[in-house]
């Protein structure tokens, strides 16, 4: 059974995107992540345009992160006024992405742009989680316990201004770097399809250093919001979001994810940042093959339509 | 052989000699003739010379004419023309579209070939898209990575382009005709346009050969050497796949009739592609009201989400 999708402009067999949407979806219900960094190259994988792949990337997210959300807040994991900051500098962060994907498109370089991307960032985070995670590993082996909480200590970041009381965190501190972090992840998610959830968890837990339970949920909570204004400013700027091949990843992600998180419940934390560390190295040294090896064909063709001038 | 036999074959003698001689006296086009040719010059010439009817001796190319049993009829064949039509008009790109086939058919009024085998005429169609500028890019290794560092542009290169030919398109006329036709995308006409990177004439037929691989990789331009059939004296057609990649717009069907390496006559038809039903709606909505269909996008992921948070809530 086949689908076109109609802003994709191509005919594809709906079951390898129902299946590309529960593995992605399994993985993150498994993982507790969003999965846009997984989504986004294998669209561009099996021939969705790049720039059509990051934009409906997007509109999945908001789905994926919609249902774990909600789940976190019904357990109250979610600071709201923290999610708020977060949310007005991933706002801002999208506005110049989205400007930042349309004049890399006119450049010819945004398939460039985001294989690098996939790769610093991807290799950058998969190295620290694995050296993370297999630390703790090792110390569980070793018989001690697993790293908890470190005692909030006092840091240059104390200085700054516009400091702020979050009650549900448990901290009193400046808005600037929570800002700053949110429009970091937000420019992020606009020019790579992702919800930027593997980069803004360790900068909530090590920089702003929020209590880890309601580090998920919050995070969640602003890639809702954030990646919602990415599919609409997509639409609007590139209108490269294609609501056919959103809507079948959806369907499958939702089921995915579910027997994700049930999978996940038999795995401990750090075995899971383990394997997801891994997973996460992989990608990127896929994205990075494709970058250094000679490619077969040198030549690329790209038909302006639709006004891309 | 008679000597009417040997006055036969003398007038044909003369006939092919004059349709190599060009521009002397130019013929009438006929209303469907668009593109007046030198091988109109053979009608011409025919109607000042008495020739037999065309019924009682074929002038086949590869046989000597058979000897009429009456004496010759003084009558000049009136010049070939064609009519052609498609077998879809429109064709509906809908949330099934997974590509389809079109028939392009047509007849030659005033025929003069004896049967669909004897090759007398050549005939071939082109399908085309309407042009766009593509952009194509080159990688080059800068620093261990490689990258797009090149590109040139070409305009009005067609989106699809389809040709079906009856033989080889070089067994049937110079490529000189077909360049004045614009029959096939030749290369001798992609000119670099604005915005393109400095290149040597080496370097640019580069691009060109690259843009001409490239599409017809994508099944975006085909050639089928013996694509077009004849199923009689007079009618012939072709078939033409249109891949589901093909991109939506109006198609145009060119149709020509060759014979001898001459231009006779040549007819046009349309097809449209036209998005239809939910697609349509989907593509008119995107590019017509981006920020609502942002917005609807959103809402619709967002309601999915909270749909399945609630189902599965344990």
């Amino acid at each position: 059974m086949t689908l076109y999708l109609p802003i994709a402009e191509m005919s594809i067999n709906v079951w390898v995107l129902i299946s590309m949407g529960a593995a992605v979806g399994f993985l993150s219900g498994l993982f507790g992540v969003g999965g846009g960094f997984i989504m986004t190259p294998l669209l561009i994988f099996i021939g969705i345009p790049p720039a059509v792949a990051v934009g409906t990337g997007s509109a999945q997210i908001v789905a994926s992160s919609m249902s774990g959300a909600v789940a976190q807040y019904r357990r109250g994991n979610v600071d709201i006024k923290m999610g708020l900051v977060l949310i007005a500098g991933g706002l801002v962060g999208t506005v110049i992405g989205v400007d930042v994907v349309r004049i890399l498109r006119r450049l010819g370089q945004f398939d460039l742009v985001v294989a690098l991307g996939y790769v610093t960032f991807l290799g950058i985070v998969g190295i620290l989680m694995l050296i993370e995670s297999s630390t703790t590993l090792a110390k569980v082996q070793a018989g001690g316990k697993g790293r908890g909480r470190r005692a909030h200590a006092h840091s240059w970041l104390d200085g700054l201004p516009f400091k702020m009381r979050f009650r549900h965190s448990k901290l009193y501190t400046s808005a600037v770097p929570p800002a700053v972090i949110g429009t970091f992840v937000g420019f992020l998610a606009a020019i790579f399809g992702i919800g930027g959830g593997f980069i803004i968890v360790p900068a909530l837990i090590y920089i702003l250093r929020m209590p880890t339970n309601i580090v998920v949920g919050t995070a969640l909570f602003q890639i809702v919001f954030v990646t919602a204004a990415a599919t609409v400013l997509q639409s609007a700027t590139n209108q490269t979001v294609d609501l056919a091949l959103a809507l079948v990843l959806v369907i499958g992600g939702v089921f995915g994810a579910q027997f994700g998180a049930i999978a996940g419940q038999r795995l401990r934390g750090e075995q899971l940042r383990f394997w997801l560390a891994a997973l996460v190295l992989l990608v990127g040294l896929r994205v990075g093959y494709d970058l250094v090896v000679k490619p077969a064909e040198l030549y690329s063709i790209t038909p302006l339509v639709r006004g891309l001038e | 052989m008679t000597p009417i036999a040997r006055l036969v074959s003398a007038l044909i003698a003369v006939l092919v000699a004059s349709s190599t001689v060009a521009t002397a006296n130019p013929a009438p086009a006929g209303p469907e003739t668009d593109i007046a040719r030198p091988g109109q010059l053979r009608t011409a010439q025919q109607q000042t010379k008495p020739k037999p009817s065309p019924k009682t001796t074929p002038p086949d190319k590869t046989r000597q004419p058979r000897p009429t049993p009456t004496a010759p009829v003084i009558l000049s064949p009136p010049p070939e023309r064609i009519e052609v039509d498609v077998s879809t008009r429109t064709i509906e790109v809908t949330s099934a579209f997974a590509g389809t086939e079109i028939i392009v058919f047509g007849t030659v009024l005033n025929s003069q070939q004896e049967s669909a085998e004897s090759g007398y005429y050549d005939v071939v169609v082109v399908v085309e898209g309407r042009g766009a500028t593509s952009i194509v890019r080159l990688k080059s290794n800068v620093g261990g990575l490689w990258i797009n560092t090149q590109s040139v542009r070409f305009d009005n290169l067609p989106l699809y382009s389809a040709i079906a030919s009856s033989r080889p398109l070089d067994e049937i006329a110079e490529p000189s005709v077909f360049v004045a036709n614009v029959i096939g995308y030749t290369r001798a006409r992609m000119f670099p346009g604005r915005h393109s990177s400095k290149v040597t004439a080496e370097e640019l037929e580069a691009y060109k050969t690259a843009a001409l691989r490239l599409k017809q990789k994508d099944g975006l331009y085909v050639t089928s050497d013996y694509g077009v059939a004849f199923i009689g004296p007079a009618l012939f057609r072709a078939s033409i796949k249109l891949p589901a990649n093909i991109p939506v717009g109006p198609l145009g069907a060119r149709v020509f009739l060759f014979h001898d390496g001459q231009l006779l006559a040549s007819q046009k038809a349309t097809v449209m592609l036209e998005r239809q039903g939910v697609d349509r709606l989907v593509y008119d909505f995107a590019f017509e009201h981006p920020v609502w269909y942002g917005i609807l996008t959103v809402a619709i992921a967002a309601a999915a989400g909270l749909a399945a948070a609630l189902a599965f809530r344990r």
